[in-house]
C-alpha cells in the first residue's frame, strides 16, 4: 500500500530507527511499510497516524482509489 | 531468527536450556539403553526421553510467536514456518506414496522436525539475503 511515511519521516529528520523506536517496532518493519512490502494492521496504522498527528487516510493511500 | 525484541530475547533464554536438555537427554538415553538393555515401560521411557525437550522446544516456538509484539517480524516468521511446513508435508506425501508402492524404504519420522526447521531457516535466510541485496533490509 502506497504511503507518505518516508516523506513525513524525512520532514522530521528521523531515521528509520528513530521512527521504529517511537512506534515500538523493528527498523525492518518501518522499512517494509515505507516500501509498501507490508501493510500495517489497523492498530499500527492508527499508532502511526497518532504519531504524526494525522488521519490514516492522510498517510496511506486507499488501494481502491489508486490510479 | 535475528531479533532483538523483548519476546526475541525471551525466546533465546528459553531455547538454550531446551537444546541443552535435548543434548543431555539424548546421551543419557543412548548410554542407558546400551548398558541396561531395558524392556517394557523403562525402554519406552528411555526411548522417548530425548523427544521431551523437543516438545518443549516446539512450545517455546509457539510462545515466541504468541508473545512477539512486532507484527511484521511475527508475520514474516510465521510465513517461513508455513513454507517449512508445506515442504515437509509435500515431502511426506510423496514419500508416503512411494513407500506404499514399495518404491522407497520406511521414512525415518525422527527427521520430520529437523527437516521443518531446516527448510524454515533456509527460506528465512534466503529472504533476508534477497532483502539485503536489494537494499530493503
Amino acid at each position: 500500500m502506497k504511503n507518505r511515511l518516508r516523506v513525513l519521516r524525512a520532514e522530521r529528520e528521523w531515521s528509520q530507527q528513530d521512527l521504529a523506536e517511537r512506534l515500538e517496532v523493528s527498523r525492518q518493519s518501518v522499512n517494509a511499510i515505507e516500501t509498501g512490502r507490508y501493510d500495517p494492521s489497523l492498530p499500527l496504522a492508527f499508532k502511526i497516524a497518532d504519531l504524526f498527528g494525522m488521519t490514516i487516510e492522510e498517510i496511506f493511500t486507499n488501494p481502491s482509489k489508486e490510479a | 531468527m535475528r531479533n532483538t525484541s523483548a519476546a526475541g530475547r525471551r525466546y533465546v533464554r528459553r531455547f538454550i536450556p531446551m537444546i541443552l536438555a535435548y543434548a543431555v537427554a539424548l546421551v543419557v538415553s543412548i548410554v542407558l539403553m546400551q548398558r541396561l538393555e531395558p524392556q517394557g515401560p523403562l525402554l519406552a521411557l528411555l526411548a522417548v526421553l530425548p523427544a521431551l525437550p523437543l516438545l518443549g522446544l516446539i512450545a517455546v516456538l509457539g510462545i515466541y510467536v504468541a508473545e512477539e509484539t512486532d507484527e511484521y517480524v511475527r508475520a514474516n516468521i510465521v510465513r517461513h514456518m508455513l513454507i517449512g511446513l508445506a515442504a515437509l508435508l509435500g515431502l511426506l506425501t510423496v514419500w508416503g506414496f512411494l513407500e506404499m508402492g514399495r518404491a522407497a524404504p520406511h521414512f525415518p519420522t525422527i527427521l520430520a522436525f529437523p527437516i521443518w526447521c531446516g527448510v524454515w531457516g533456509f527460506s528465512q535466510s534466503v529472504a533476508a539475503l534477497r532483502a539485503r541485496l536489494s537494499g530493503d533490509a
